[in-house]
């Protein structure tokens, strides 16, 4: 378990670190928190030419308020985005996620572009972006460009980057007012990625209706997975157990999980809908709650 | 009930342990640790194949990549040994051996065999070079599974054995077939017992230094047996002994897994004989879930005869022996004792059981804590349960009506003789606690909330204390098992305990030191325990296993240690001008019975007499130093155990299965520190959790080993144990010195029976077994979407 050899690149400006990568021409490699990377390399299942190393970028990690959007630079690690008082409020399904990546250890390294980057369905991060239409910076030789989530997830650890793309930002539209959220892991062991987790945000307007209502799902395809059918089934209607039921079921047929040594792929599907259920009836008894209050 | 054979004192105190303060602080030394000048650092080279012919090895490119030092394959390998990997455990005389060596030379067996092994100037280096060598394979169809490998025409692992049955035997007590015949009901259950390993944080290692000019072999390891160690090492490389010098720094966790002797450490003395330099071999995470000992995995079919009433009057049972693809140091020993147990605590008559062992393509099957008692414990804790639902009896109430009564031990099992227990006891103890706890109550609380809340019971027993040797030899064990101690104390009064135990986080400085402590009547902390050093340290036979340590080691010390205090009390009687008889050690100080502020004289100036101013104060006839050595060698094992209670509650939408509460009641005779025996059983107990609801070891269709990182073979962390309760009850094991039984092994053994049955009892109107482990959630949710609702009669 120790890595083939490698050069490393601790880059100072982040036209140092797209010109390595250019110069590597695809051989080489971004090390961030290193928290997948690293065991990668040990096992020498990633065998880079150069490790190029985004630590020492500074200006790569802030969050930013925007107003209609909140920015963070992809270098921010994953706890600080969890900590923070203007995530909490302007996109409060994030930290509610982020809490179940791995253990706070694997967040105070991790960081939230690494973990876009990295493309795992099973994540929560990309998860979080799908639902909440995020838009992914990244900046290359020929400059910057901005991907919407729904097209920047791929395949399995696969996404719209280049080899020569550095990811450099997220923005995320603030959530209105209002706005509930509650996310449902199905996990081996705590701190274990998820088997399934299905993540919600949700208004009801003053009729009890739901006013808006945004579903991804982890863990359930090669991708993570936005629940489009199931929220237009949701959306306008009152959050009966039947249409919640309806809801479940349509996200489980949305699904197309893989089976793995963890559990079959029908297992999988039968958690989306459990889980979906569970999800949804948090979400609007927190609603509830909130509406009442 | 409890019973005393010493007086309470510091045996029997909740002390805190010596080592602690090193371990918890990070400044113990493991053996990676070890670093010597020119050390050199080896990896090996692995099979990608569960099964392939090797048609050439060219290591050419490997060896001129600069770093790189020598290279070794199978070849060299048997060319420098004098015997092949050594089988200690031959309990079937007529079992076919597979002999092999520490790098494979014809065939590769499994995934992860080693192929050759490179030493370089660092393991770096080393890696680099795996990836130059090429091996040429002829891949042979594999074997995967134990029906694969018992199927008509099935590809042979041995090709000059008939089929891939390596050994087979039965062991019978009264006449089961007449017991079936004359039977009101017989139950039949066939168990599958997931492939499991232990898992230490430290992974084995070895650095080993051949002095090219002495022969003298001296070597770093990891290691639960150094004396076996050293034996072992003397065999296969055809040294002397008294040329090889074992030293074991602290063990990273045991498990079993490092009581076994390996190839690695024979490998890194062949390079270190060939490069004239010493060379450290650390097996990393990948490795060690394909080259450690595999554990586990069997098929067991077991049935018994009963009476309307519930009283058992036959057993049989087959225990089917997933074996790898080579015999591992302990051979079939650990499914031969699943056999062997089988019956448990029951008092049955008529017994028949049977052990195949069947080699496969998977990593050699060795030994892991609990040794083969959680299978035997899961065959006779599920039939009972079996049994009680077919009679419509309480699963207890069928125990209760087998358990060995309290008089009839020495109790004759089909092999064993249990030596002492008040089994029934211990169970209405567990009973007792459960609804102290509410237990029922909760479940039923919950029941009306919609949840499912199950408790589960089973009874444990335990063999510990292995064993006497020349018993132990008939069995075919190719070692001893006596343990030898030696206790001094020096010209200041400071007492140096010397054993030939490892120490592997399990306390066994700390016991010792207790029991020296007690009998000699010093402090504590003035006691010293040294270990691990087979050239300064006395000779423990078999090794840190078989929950024996505490047991022998400190039985044995307690003989020494009293002679020694008799000594002590002869010098002290001669200064004092006392008799011995009235005098009394306290504290570290001499004085006569009942008598305090009275004359006294201290260790101190004990140990001056008898070592520097004897003049005067060493009686004449005495012989000057204070030093007694014992050997103990008993005339029988002792047997722990236990009851296990578990409050479980099962989601039926997602079939996982939490505990909430977990209780042991448990009996090791004369506990010596019961904070060390709560540790253990906590300890074992999460194994055991591991492998009933977590641990898997799963190879693809093809023979590919899939759990090999953290992430895929599943332990059981913080978050998923339950706080456990222990208690205690002491019937002692009146043969041996201070009537210690051990007890390292016990939480693992009853853990899966009891969490079984938590679970069927928290789906009560379910016609649920559950009959294999791990109990996944989706195994779960499979069985109980599949069963049928219980007959409501
Ligand atoms: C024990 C453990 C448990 C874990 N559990 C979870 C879990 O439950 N859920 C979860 O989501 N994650 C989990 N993780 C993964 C963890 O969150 C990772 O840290 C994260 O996914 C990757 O972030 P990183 O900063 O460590 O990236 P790195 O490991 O440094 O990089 C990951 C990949 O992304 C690329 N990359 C990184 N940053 C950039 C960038 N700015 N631009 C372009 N490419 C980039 C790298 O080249 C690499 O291919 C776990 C990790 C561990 C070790």
């Amino acid at each position: 378990m120790k890595p083939a050899p490698f050069g490393h690149v601790r880059a100072s400006t982040l036209d140092q670190a797209v010109e390595t990568l250019v110069a590597e021409d695809g051989d080489a490699k971004v090390l961030a928190g290193g928290q997948s990377l690293v065991p990668l390399l040990a096992m020498r299942l990633a065998q880079p030419t150069t490790l190029v190393d985004l630590g020492g970028l500074r200006e790569l990690d802030y969050i930013r308020d925007e107003g209609d959007h909140v920015e963070i630079g992809a270098m921010t690690r994953s706890r600080a985005v969890e900590t923070s008082p203007l995530v909490a409020t302007a996109l409060p399904l994030l930290p509610a996620a982020l809490r179940h990546v791995g253990h706070v250890t694997i967040r105070n390294r991790g960081t939230l572009g690494g973990s876009v980057a990295h493309a795992d369905p099973a994540a929560e991060a990309p998860s979080v972006l799908r639902a909440l239409d995020a838009e992914i910076i990244a900046t290359g030789p020929g400059g910057r460009r901005t991907i919407a989530a729904a097209d920047f997830f791929q395949g399995f650890l696969f996404s719209a980057l280049e080899p020569d793309e550095i990811l450099t930002a997220i923005r995320i539209p603030r959530q209105p007012a209002g706005t509930v959220v509650a996310v449902e892991e199905f996990a081996r062991r705590h701190g274990d990625f998820a088997l399934v987790a299905v993540l919600g945000a949700a208004r009801l307007d003053p009729s009890g209706e739901i006013a808006e209502v945004r579903l991804s799902v982890a863990g359930a395809a090669n991708t993570p997975l936005r629940a489009d059918a199931a929220e237009r089934l949701l959306t306008g209607q009152a959050p009966t157990p039947d249409v919640i039921a309806a809801a479940a079921t349509a996200v489980a047929e949305a699904t197309d999980p893989a089976a793995d040594i963890h559990a079959p792929a029908e297992y999988r599907r039968h958690l989306a809908a459990v889980l979906t259920r569970r999800c949804l009836h948090r979400l609007f008894a927190h609603a509830e709650r909130s509406a009442a209050a | 009930m409890t019973q005393h054979q010493v007086p309470p004192g510091l045996i029997g105190a909740r002390v805190r342990r010596k080592e602690d303060p090193r371990l918890l602080t990070g400044r113990a030394q493991f053996v990676d640790d070890v670093v010597l000048p020119g050390m050199l650092e080896a990896a090996v080279l692995r099979s990608p194949h569960p099964h392939a012919r090797i048609l050439g090895i060219d290591v050419r490119a490997a060896l001129e990549l600069p770093g790189v030092f020598a290279v070794l394959t199978g070849e060299d390998v048997r060319a420098a040994c004098a015997t092949p990997q050594p089988v200690v455990w031959r309990m079937i005389p007529d079992q076919r051996m597979t002999d092999q060596y520490a790098l494979a030379v014809d065939k590769v067996r499994y995934v992860g065999q080693a192929v050759a092994v490179v030493a370089a100037v660092d393991r770096y280096v080393a890696e680099d070079a795996l990836g130059l060598i090429d091996v040429e394979y002829e891949v042979l169809e594999p074997v995967v599974t134990l029906d694969d490998a018992l199927a008509e025409g099935a590809p042979l692992l041995y090709d000059n054995w008939p089929d891939n049955v390596s050994c087979r035997q039965t062991i019978p007590k009264g006449d089961a077939a007449a017991a079936f015949a004359e039977a009101d009901v017989v139950v039949t259950e066939t168990l599958t017992y997931g492939r499991q390993m232990g898992t230490p944080l430290e992974t084995r290692g070895a650095v080993m230094s051949w002095d090219p000019f002495t022969d003298q072999l001296e070597g770093w390891m990891s290691t639960q047996s150094p004396n076996l160690t050293r034996d072992l090492l003397g065999e296969v490389l055809g040294l002397p002994v008294d040329h090889i010098r074992v030293r074991t720094p602290h063990v990273g966790g045991g498990f079993g897994n490092k009581f076994d002797f390996y190839g690695e450490e024979v490998l890194a003395a062949l390079l270190s004989k060939r490069t004239g330099r010493p060379v450290k071999v650390i097996e990393d995470r990948l490795e060690s879930f394909v080259a450690n000992a595999h554990s586990r995995e069997q098929r067991i079919e077991v049935s018994v005869a009963a009476k309307s009433d519930g009283t058992i009057i036959g057993m049989r049972g087959t225990v089917w022996a997933v074996l790898g693809g080579q015999l591992a140091t302990v051979g079939i020993g650990p499914c031969w004792l699943s056999m062997a147990l089988m019956a448990g605590p029951y008092d049955i008559p008529h017994v028949e059981a049977t052990v195949v062992g069947v080699v496969t393509n998977r990593s050699p099957y060795g030994s892991y804590r609990g040794w083969g008692q959680p299978k035997a414990n899961f065959a006779h804790e599920r039939i009972i349960d079996k049994l009680a639902h077919e009679l419509g009896m309480p699963a207890n109430e069928v125990r209760r009506r087998n358990l060995i009564a309290p008089e009839k031990f020495p109790y004759p099992s089909q092999v064993f003789f249990y030596d002492s227990g008040n089994y029934a006891e211990c169970l209405d103890m567990a009973e007792q606690a459960v609804a102290d706890r509410g237990w029922a109550k909760r479940r039923d609380a919950a029941a009306e909330e919609g949840r499912s809340l199950g408790i589960g019971y089973s009874f444990h027993i335990e063999i510990s204390a292995l064993g006497p040797s020349k018993i132990m030899n008939q069995a075919g064990l190719q070692h001893s098992s006596f343990d030898e101690e030696v206790v001094r104390i020096d010209s200041a009064g400071g007492v140096t305990v010397r054993t030939g135990l490892s120490a592997m986080g399990q306390g066994i400085e700390t016991a010792l030191a207790q029991v020296a402590a007690q009998t000699l009547g010093v402090p504590l902390d003035t006691v010293k325990v040294l270990h691990g050093d087979t050239e300064t340290n006395p000779f423990t036979g078999y090794g840190t296993g078989a929950s024996r340590g505490a047991a022998l080691g400190g039985g044995a010390l307690l003989r020494a240690s009293s002679r020694l205090r008799d000594k002590v009390l002869r010098i002290a009687a001669h200064m004092l001008e006392a008799d011995a008889e009235d005098l009394e050690i306290t504290d570290g100080v001499v004085a006569v019975k009942g008598a305090p502020g009275g004359p006294s004289v201290t260790m101190r100036q004990i140990g001056d007499a008898a070592y520097r101013r004897l003049d005067g104060k060493l009686p004449d006839g005495e012989d000057p130093t204070l030093e007694e050595r014992d050997v103990l060698d008993p005339d029988n094992v002792a047997f722990s155990y236990g009851t296990t209670a578990v409050l479980a509650e099962v989601d039926r939408e997602t079939g996982r299965v939490e505990l909430l509460d977990y209780l042991l009641v448990h009996d090791c005779g004369t506990v010596i520190n019961p904070m060390i025996v709560d540790g253990q059983i906590h300890g074992g107990a999460t194994q055991g959790i591991g492998g009933a609801l977590f641990e898997e070891i799963v190879y693809s269709p093809e023979g590919q080993p899939l759990t090999t990182t953290f992430m895929d073979y599943l332990i059981p962390t913080a978050s998923e144990i339950p706080t456990f309760e222990t208690l205690h009850m002491t019937t002692t094991a009146d043969h041996i010195p201070g009537g210690f039984k051990g007890m390292g092994e016990a939480g693992t053994i009853g853990a899966a029976s009891a969490i079984t049955a938590a679970v069927e009892d928290a789906l009560p109107e379910l016609d649920l077994r559950l009959t294999r482990l791990p109990v996944t959630p989706p195994r779960l949710l499979d069985a109980l979407t599949t069963a049928t609702p219980k007959d409501p009669s």
